[in-house]
């Protein structure tokens, strides 16, 4: 049966089920007098109305949802009495007794109060479920859609950094489009994805970073490879307008996790987005425009001038320049002022009896990047509509069409930014053609050795990419009986990016091939499907309750790329593979199968002590039959200790939970088999790639848990939630682990790794103030989260990932007793014993007098884990003002500032000003007593100016640099909302918004927030390996919103 | 209600039915879509074929270095002409990644094929490969992993002697000729000549080219007391019969992995310079003033038309003029522009040997010296050196070299040097040229020869050394403790950081395991 077949009859079956159980209709007719029940729903802080906002009469099925002005009404009740419950995500639930008579209208006028850590709240949990904050076991956090747009990022999840405790941000660097990650909890993962799972409105979405392994450039064997670290690209969930995400909620362990199986052991985030409210329709529309300026510079020294002048690799250790020099300030010049310009339009409404709902939106962004000629812009275009077919029947479907372009930089060693460092000063770098058009040349060396001029590299090497994505989800929930209701969603999220990546003929990195040109298409299409029947919760006693839901699900995700490399190329300006002498071809098919059952049982005790247990049982293509199916539990309680001890809820709120969890995961597609690959040299022919066979593969299991609080004090105006968690991941799949080339092959798949990962998330809320003109509310978040390898498979001695070995001798490397994130390297030797005094002390070549490196990847104690992050988000409202600021808070964390050992070891860096000092190197001579009681202290005179070797052969440990901490003004939003009725709008406001205002930092680079690598990266990847990459540069935007 | 009960009742069980029965077919996609699990067994054998005749190119950088063939000329002397090594670096080790990796599991695969096919003439080859990639491992590396190689079940590695490395050799080549005789069962030179544009499946020339493997492995015993000159020589007479049966490929140049390692577009050579040692060879200084004809075809002139070569122990070009720097490979100052014609065997498409018909008739010549035949002795030097005459003229023809051909005249004039042929052929005479007809591409075979006649033997006959001129670098690597290097340390990548406790119980964690004596060497 072929993929489409498949894929049909998936479809079919779902429609089906669909068809089969919409047959006949239940009437409902009742021809009897009833009466009405109508109301207005507000917040109660603001007084203002909830639109959107669910009604329903408790032990019936009748509901509606408030308009746009928060009136709701219900006609057709039975007289008596009723209870009007009115739930809204992020709001306490309200229940309130009406009475109906028939032929009347009652009036139920409610007020919400915002949930802070209120045990009433509804939340969405996993699979699209809600549920109480009081019952949940486990710890998440949900942020408003409104406070992730009013950021103003491209990329929405830039915008989560330090709003949610157990969340870390890494954008890779300030280039428009660059890639994201995010690590919920820590890195667990040696060698794999550490990244949560993306689910909007109750499916998974891919967001994905394309690796550059599928390009014909990166082929086995290639010279031409740009390793995931010469170039970036957005990660996918990029596609996505923040403007249409109503509320993003993070699940963060695999306790919460748990129900969406093996893709969500790294946590989940699931985003709810907009839907049509009641009411007579209407529209919004909003804008922003953002200047944007680049933050400081690496400083250069300016007294000594290059080696010798046209022949070296811009080293700087010639003599100094004559007075009155005239110098050029090529770094000023080069970043330009970046112009970025949002429009978002917005249609909703639905019909008065809410039974019809429908919201469109398009969104239109243009993003200029500081470094010439790069930009991001994007279209979104959006629909969705709910239907209530009959009572029993609801049909939702939402709709979500992107298309993006995205110009970016190289990146690194390849990138603008080393050229614009060690550009001469003293020739003007915007002067980078000949007259006839070519590379200009300031040195005798080879077009590969002589570093791009910026100018050039940014002109005439290309990076972009252009993406179509289209997302499609369709829902229906059925309510047959009173007991339940059944809940099946389809989606499918496809897309395709073309990638293009142009080295010119002339530039250093196309130069000895004659220009490279990369044409990539991924063609991405993800079906997802999922079915759940829903329980409500049934009284087993008057005290005890039961509900719960089994569900099962499928998915199939498949990308094919096909890339295209040419490289000769014939005219050396026209890009095209056409115009290439000699090309090669790869394409690429990665599939994996998912087909999952689960179900999940809550049992209530009086409504304080809740008991949940679910079950998942995976089934997955990438492990070998046999052990490709496996069961795993978890189990939840919650205790509302406030509510069981009444003399206790008098003064505060409380609740205690804890959790365990185990979750598998599998292996990447075609992990176990070892499969030939078409191998360039002469004649062709088949060949084993790198990756060796592990017919034993099996999945691997996190064992996790996890206790915490939440108590809430003085009417919930303060809140606290604290969480400690632990997970332990047994058999860890470690990828492209080396071992002895005496197996046959070089790199394995292999389970075994075991690593552990720990840490304490504490959220405090509180409103200080709480007046109607003036109120100020303070959210803290918290966050430690330490990982630990504590074995690594077949005791081989280290895990790396080798793309992270991007500069120098430094790596990613992870050894059993050292964190996830340490680094490995050439470090320097020093005396290992402590006989003579002089442990830890460099080892000095007594030839030289510079210390000794090893020649070994060797742990140096480093590690790139922060000690701890605090976000704080401050929201101060005076009347019609309102001001929301974050402020990000780092402490510790090893960053290696790869960019200043690099000038270093140019000689541009002003630390090289003190060559002409002579110094001994502290140390002990390496002349075979160094581990005596007797060393030969070091007393070898170097004069760096002589020796240059003090600075060229200089160690990169020198330039780990340990304990990095920021304190960094993420975003701050100024507010005024105009009265009601101001140009005829509903809601008016202004705001100005800045982004990355300022970093107060001890880190002595450019910026700490650093990716060598891109998001493609699995394990620590390239997190704290900053060369010649680009800063988050400055941004202030301003704009206004109308809603009609 | 009920209906509607039903209903849903029916779709549970088609649901629940289609799922029992199709899930094990949906799941199974994870059968690499983008590549093969297997091939026929000729496919193997390409890359394979490849890697015998182009990575001992790749470490002929380093070892040529250590048998002074070229020099690095830069800003320092290298660790390699000081006779040293690189640390934490693969350099040195090509062969050790297309041994286990290249032919790894690929050979094993290709053989079990072969021998179920009964394609004897396939799996014949193999033995070959297999015994040649022993032989040329073991001969760099000395203590190797045999026995337990190609083994994905583990991830430690015990090291074999050499003495074993060389029992296994002679075992798979008397297998490989056994298999290589056979000419019932599938036996297929169409099908073989698929995967082998080498001899185009010709089993004939496979069979003589095994003939050459053991002869060339045979007369490596010259040290040992079992060393039997005669198997040596009978080892040769069924081997190559002329140049036309040389081991050699071709390259199709189109791509980076297919062309010439050693041509200007891969650009690995720009550095390099041939030495004073391989010049005096040829330019009459050790052979009486006989200037052989091949000088001006396979090395360099400096820009002013002279002969030089540079000296090992000088950094860079010492004190010679731009004008007197000899050319690199390619008969050019720097690298020569696309398209620029070139020299000998360094041309993009030039075709490259892993064995020449001149070669063997220099291992019958030195086996029959030392069996003390001495006219089969002077016939198989002179029959050498002649066929290398033709081999330098062929190849500078194939690529359309910048050098003119050598005439017949030019060739009968130097064999009748007195200098050259004299009566009675010495060790040293045998030895030279064979180092001659090997410059630039049997590394291997070159290394050994030196150490098998410890670098700096003397000749007993000619008074000279062996090695008519050759010094050890005066200013030795620092960690080599004053001793001359024996072998290459084992590839650092898979044995350094991945298998240290085997690599530690045969003492190669020493600073100076490069210089320890192979077994097949001592006396």
């Amino acid at each position: 049966m072929g993929i489409h077949d498949r894929a049909r009859s998936l479809l079919g079956l779902f429609l089906a089920t669909a068809l089969l159980v919409a047959g006949p209709s239940p009437g409902a007719a009742q021809a009897q007098a009833t009466g009405t029940i109508q109301g207005k729903v507000t917040d109660a802080g603001t007084a203002r109305p909830i639109a959107g906002a669910q009604i329903s009469i408790v032990g019936t099925q009748r509901g509606v949802l408030t308009n746009q002005t928060g009136d709701f009404q219900i006609a057709g009740m039975l007289p008596g009495e009723h209870r009007v419950r009115v739930q809204y995500l992020g709001y306490a639930t309200s229940e309130t007794q009406v009475r109906v008579t028939a032929g009347g209208s009652t009036r139920a006028d409610v007020q919400l109060t915002q949930a802070a850590i209120d045990l009433q709240g509804v939340v969405v949990t996993a699979l699209g479920q809600t549920s109480q904050q009081r019952a949940l076991g486990t710890a998440q956090q949900t942020i408003q859609g409104v406070d992730i747009a009013q950021t103003q990022r491209e990329n929405f999840v830039n915008a989560l950094s330090g709003r949610i405790a157990g969340v870390e941000v890494n954008s890779s660097s300030g280039v428009p489009g660059a890639s994201t990650s995010i690590v919920i909890r820590g890195v667990s993962s040696i060698s794999g994805s550490n990244q949560p799972l993306m689910i909007i409105d109750g499916l998974p979405v891919d967001n994905k970073t394309v690796s550059t392994a599928v390009m014909a450039s990166d082929m086995g064997g290639s010279t031409t490879g740009l390793s995931n670290r010469g170039v970036d690209f957005t990660n996918r969930a990029s596609d996505f307008n923040p403007e249409d995400i109503e509320t993003l909620t993070v699940l963060k362990g695999p306790e919460a996790a748990a129900l969406y199986g093996i893709d969500a052991a790294n946590g989940a985030i699931v985003i709810t987005t907009k839907r049509g409210k009641a009411g007579t329709g209407g529209f919004e529309y909003s804008n922003s425009f953002r200047i944007e300026s680049t933050r400081g510079r690496p400083e250069t020294q300016q007294v000594y001038g290059p080696s010798s002048v046209g022949s070296t690799t811009f080293l700087y250790y010639g003599t100094p320049y004559p007075d009155g020099t005239k110098f050029y300030d090529n770094v000023d010049g080069f970043f330009q002022t970046a112009l970025t310009q949002k429009h978002n339009l917005a249609f909703s409404g639905a019909t008065s009896d809410s039974k019809l709902s429908y919201r469109v939106s398009a969104s239109s962004t243009q993003q200029e990047g500081v470094i010439p000629g790069s930009m991001y812009d994007r279209i979104n275009v959006t629909g969705s509509s709910r239907g209530e077919v009959t009572d029993w029947l609801t049909a939702d479907v939402s709709m979500q069409y992107s298309t993006d372009a995205n110009d970016q930089p190289f990146k690194g060693a390849s990138g603008p930014l080393i050229g614009l460092l060690v550009w001469p000063d003293t020739i003007n770098a915007k002067d980078y053609l000949t007259p006839a058009g070519a590379r200009r040349r300031i040195t005798s060396l080879s077009l590969s050795s002589e570093v791009d001029n910026p100018y050039f590299s940014t002109t005439k090497n290309i990076n972009t990419s252009r993406t179509n994505r289209i997302n499609v989800n369709f829902g229906l929930s059925l309510t047959p009986y009173s007991w339940g209701y059944l809940k099946t969603n389809i989606g499918v999220d496809n897309y395709s990016s073309k990638l293009q990546i142009l080295r010119h003929p002339e530039s250093a990195l196309g130069y000895s091939v004659n220009g490279v040109l990369d044409e990539t298409d991924d063609l991405t299409r993800n079906i997802n499907a999922q079915t759940i029947l829903n329980f409500n919760r049934r009284p087993i006693t008057d005290d005890i309750g039961i509900s719960g839901f089994v569900g099962h699900q499928v998915s199939d995700s498949r990308s094919t790329y096909t890339s295209l490399k040419g490289q000769d190329f014939l005219d050396p300006q026209f890009v095209s593979i056409n115009n290439t002498a000699s090309r090669t071809s790869l394409t690429t098919i990665r599939e994996r199968r998912l087909v999952s059952a689960f179900a999940q049982a809550v049992v209530d005790y009086r409504y304080w002590l809740y008991l949940t247990l679910s079950g998942r049982n995976d089934w997955t293509s990438t492990i070998p039959k046999g052990a490709n199916s496996f069961f795993y539990p978890s189990v939840s309680g919650s205790f509302v200790f406030s509510d069981a001890i009444p003399s206790v809820g008098r003064f505060m709120t409380g609740k205690l939970r804890a959790a365990w969890a185990e979750v598998g995961k599998d292996a990447r597609p075609y992990a176990y088999r070892p499969s030939l690959e078409y191998k360039a040299t002469s004649y062709g022919g088949y060949g084993y790639g790198f990756t060796g066979p592990n017919l034993g593969l099996k999945p691997e299991f996190a064992r996790s848990y996890e206790i915490g609080t939440e108590l809430g004090f003085f009417d919930n105006r303060l809140g606290v939630d604290a969480t400690y968690y632990r997970k332990q991941t047994r058999d860890q799949i470690v990828n492209d682990i080396r071992g002895s080339y005496a197996t046959g092959f070089i790199l394995f798949n292999l389970n075994g790794a075991k690593t552990r990962n720990e840490g304490v998330e504490i959220t405090l809320r509180g409103t200080p103030i709480e007046r109607p003109d003036f109120s100020w509310d303070v959210l803290a978040n918290f966050t430690r989260a330490r990982g630990t390898v504590i074995s690594l498979p077949a005791e081989l001695p280290e895990s790396y990932n080798a793309d992270t070995w991007l500069y120098g001798n430094v790596r990613n490397g992870t050894k059993p007793g050292l964190s996830t994130m340490s680094l490995t390297g050439y470090f320097y030797l020093r005396v290992d014993s402590a006989q003579g005094g002089h442990k830890g002390d460099l080892l000095i070549d007594p030839t030289t007098g510079l210390p000794l490196r090893s020649s070994l990847f060797i742990d140096g104690g480093y590690d790139r884990q922060p000690d701890f992050l605090i976000g704080v988000t401050n929201r101060l409202q005076y009347k019609r003002w309102s001001v929301d600021f974050l402020v990000d808070i780092r402490k510790g964390g090893d960053v290696f500032n790869g960019t200043e050992h690099y000038l270093t070891a140019r000689g541009l860096s002003p630390r090289t000003l003190d060559r002409e000092q002579p110094r001994v190197v502290k140390g002990v001579l390496r002349d075979g007593k160094h581990n005596s009681a007797n060393p030969t202290i070091n007393t070898i005179v170097v004069t760096p100016a002589v020796q240059t070797n003090y600075y060229t052969g200089i160690s990169e440990e020198l330039f780990i640099e340990k304990d990095i901490n920021w304190l960094r003004f993420r975003d701050v939003t100024l507010r005024y909302t105009f009265p009601d009725g101001f140009l005829a709008a509903n809601r008016a406001s202004v705001y100005v918004t800045a982004t990355d205002l300022f970093l107060l930092t001890n880190y002595s680079g450019m910026d700490p927030i650093v990716n060598g690598n891109t998001a493609a990266v699995g394990g620590s990847s390239g997190i704290g390996i900053d060369y010649g990459n680009f800063a988050m540069p400055r941004g202030l935007n301003f704009g206004f919103s109308l809603g009609f | 209600m009920t209906t509607l009960k039903r209903c849903i009742g029916a779709a549970a069980l088609v649901v629940a039915a289609t799922l029992s029965a199709g899930c094990e077919d949906f799941l199974d996609v994870n059968t690499n879509p983008n590549a093969p699990e297997t091939a026929s067994a000729n496919l193997y054998l390409p890359p394979m074929i490849h890697w015998m005749v182009s990575s001992p190119q790749w470490d002929g950088r380093f070892v040529g270095r250590y048998t002074q063939q070229w020099v690095l000329a830069g800003t320092s002397l290298s660790t390699w002409d000081r006779m040293g090594y690189d640390p934490g670096s693969d350099n040195g080790a090509q062969q050790w990644r297309d041994v286990y990796w290249s032919f790894g599991q690929n050979l094993v695969d290709m053989m079990t094929k072969a021998e179920a096919e009964e394609r004897w003439d396939v799996l014949g080859v193999g033995y070959l490969l297999k015994a040649w990639g022993w032989q040329v491992l073991t001969d760099l590396h000395g203590e190797i992993i045999v026995k337990e190689a190609i083994n994905q079940n583990t991830f430690s590695f015990n090291y074999d002697t050499q003495e074993y490395a060389y029992q296994e050799v002679k075992a798979l080549l008397d297998k490989g000729i056994e298999y290589l005789q056979r000419t019932d069962g599938a036996v297929d030179a169409s099908y073989l000549a698929r995967g082998d544009k080498m001899y185009n499946g010709d089993r004939t020339k496979w069979l003589k080219f095994a003939y050459g493997l053991l002869a060339i492995h045979l007369n490596h015993y010259s040290n040992k007391a079992t060393y039997k000159p005669d198997d040596v020589i009978a080892a040769v007479d069924k081997s190559f019969a002329s140049n036309a049966d040389d081991a050699i490929l071709a390259f199709p140049a189109i791509v980076n992995d297919d062309r010439n390692f050693y041509g200007y577009t891969r650009g690995n050579m720009p550095s390099y310079r041939q030495t004073q040692f391989v010049v005096g060879l040829m330019d009459g200084t050790q052979f009486g003033g006989a200037v052989d004809p091949r000088m001006s075809r396979m090395l360099s002139p400096a820009p002013d038309g002279v002969y030089r070569g540079l000296d090992i122990n000088v950094v860079g070009y010492g004190a010679l003029t731009t004008n007197q720097r000899p050319n690199n490979i390619w008969g050019y100052a720097a690298t020569p522009a696309a398209g620029s014609a070139t020299r000998y065997i360094f041309d993009d498409k030039s075709k490259f040997p892993a064995m020449t018909y001149a070669q063997l008739q220099f291992v019958k010549a030195e086996a029959a010296y030392r069996k003390g035949d001495m006219a089969t002795a002077r016939a198989a030097y002179l029959a050498g050196v002649r066929a290398h005459m033709d081999f330098v003229n062929a190849r500078n023809m194939d690529a359309g070299g910048t050098p003119t051909q050598i005439t017949a005249a030019e060739k009968d004039a130097f064999l009748a040097s007195p200098a050259i042929a004299p009566a009675q052929v010495t060790l040293s005479h045998i030895m030279c040229q064979k180092y001659i007809a090997q410059w630039g591409w049997g590394h291997n075979e070159i290394w050994m020869d030196m150490r098998r006649h410890h670098y700096t033997d003397m000749d007993p006959v000619s008074g000279t050394q062996v090695f008519r001129g050759f010094a050890p670098p005066t200013n030795l690597y620092p960690d080599n403790g004053a001793k001359i290097v024996q072998r290459i340390r084992p590839r650092y990548n898979s044995e350094y950081v991945w298998n240290r406790p085997g690599l530690d119980a045969v003492g190669g964690l020493a600073l100076d395991y490069h210089t320890k004596p192979l077994w097949i060497t001592e006396r």
